[in-house]
């Protein structure tokens, strides 16, 4: 084979696991980021943070939301929704930091796999 | 909470080719340490024998709580396995009776995991509380991202959507009963359906019985009467493989669908993961026992 190509092959290879690896972070960062709060399913994520601390500064203890699986959620502690989302974030986000840099490091397969 | 109000129920009878129920008790440990929830195993008085002779250096009822006995006769239900692309078996699916959880299960709210389906975070804990009536996975991928084949997406082309029955989560509602009657009734009469909604095959496959009786349920429609659990099950292929297990990282070989000779590696983090390849979890059986301590 044409070296050229060999080593073509050999990165196309490794990207593939490199790009494969990043959305197995991306999918267990999505998990940490899922709360269930008063019934409802919540993504912590920046829209619905910030959404929930602008109600909490413009006055408001409570009220619905919609979830995202499309249904309103009567919550009646805004505070305590935000704490919840705000630890759900933080948690992911710092995993997500944490495993992302090893792979942003990696320049070989092996080193993905810790070989 | 009393020990009776939540717990996991597992379903394994052994055949000649593998050894449910020491893959159960394996699942059962993974279960008792990341959701900390008492273990039913629904099982038949052989595959118990069996269990009684075969693993005498465990303390079963430290790993299954509760041990139903059924009777329940079968039906004929051979299914091609793979183990890699290049190695396959058939062995007796004996899953016609799955169904019968709502009668089989001692707890007021009830995880059903297959014994392939390794729990490997406390993510399904959020189950219990936050979901009345039943919940099942109705997207996958597996471990390299892509959606499942067409007929594990889709009963027929032009057809219905399918949930997965490896995770089913009910409670004790008016509204579970009538889904566990429908799944019934689906199971009964399943050469019926096969018809009407044009699935191939001729394998009895719990995953359709579920989906058919959703959307019966549903109006013949999308709607959700059972709650979707949020974000993907993952799941081995039974042509992927097991590499090493490391605490709470596993090197998977991933196939190509498409040339299968291409294989990538995978390290798959802590996510629950279904293992389709029945041979791969036998194969690291005791190093996966071992991590299982933390």
């Amino acid at each position: 084979m044409d070296e050229r190509l060999q080593k073509a092959l050999e990165f196309s290879n490794f990207n593939l696991t490199i790009n494969n690896q990043k959305k197995n972070i991306k999918n267990r960062v999505e998990q940490l980021r899922i709360v269930h709060y008063a019934g409802g399913v919540f993504r912590a994520g920046e829209d619905t943070i910030s959404f929930v601390k602008t109600l909490i500064d413009l006055g408001h203890t409570e009220s619905v939301l919609v979830d995202s699986k499309e249904n309103p959620v009567k919550i009646n502690k805004l505070q305590e929704l935000l704490d919840e989302l705000l630890s759900a974030y933080f948690s992911a986000t710092n995993e997500f930091a944490a495993h992302y840099d090893k792979i942003k490091k990696a320049r070989n397969i092996k080193s993905i796999m810790d070989w | 909470m009393t020990d009776n109000q939540r717990g996991v129920c597992f379903f394994a009878y052994n055949n000649e080719q593998i050894d449910y129920i020491r893959l159960a008790m394996l699942a059962s440990k993974y279960v008792k340490r990341h959701l900390g929830v008492p273990v039913t195993v629904i099982t038949d008085s052989g595959t118990m024998k069996w269990a009684e002779q075969s693993l005498t250096e465990y303390n079963l009822s430290e790993y299954f709580d509760n041990i139903v006995i059924t009777t329940d006769e079968m039906k004929q239900n051979v299914r091609q396995h793979y183990d890699s692309p290049w190695s396959t078996f058939e062995a007796q699916f004996s899953n016609s009776n799955k169904h019968k959880v709502w009668e089989y299960s001692p707890y007021e709210k009830t995880l059903l995991l297959d014994i392939d389906y390794i729990v490997r975070n406390n993510y399904l804990n959020h189950v219990w509380d936050n979901y009345t009536g039943v919940g099942m996975f109705r997207d996958a991928r597996n471990i390299r991202n892509e959606p499942p084949a067409a007929r594990e997406t889709w009963l027929f082309d032009a057809g219905i959507k399918m949930w997965w029955s490896t995770v089913v989560y009910f409670d004790r509602s008016e509204r579970s009963e009538l889904f566990f009657n429908t799944w019934a009734h689906v199971a009964d009469n399943y050469e019926f359906y096969r018809y009407l909604y044009n699935f191939p095959g001729r394998l009895f496959r719990t995953d359709y019985c579920v989906s058919i009786a959703t959307h019966i349920l549903n109006g013949m429609v999308e709607d959700d009467v059972v709650n979707q659990l949020p974000t993907n099950m993952y799941f081995l292929d039974q042509k992927d493989d097991i590499i090493e297990v490391r605490q709470d990282e596993w090197i998977c070989l991933s196939n190509d669908r498409e040339e299968v000779w291409k294989n990538i590696l995978v390290n798959h983090g802590a996510i629950d993961l279904h293992v389709m390849n029945k041979r791969a979890l036998d194969r690291h059986w005791q190093t996966l026992w071992e991590k299982a301590d933390g």
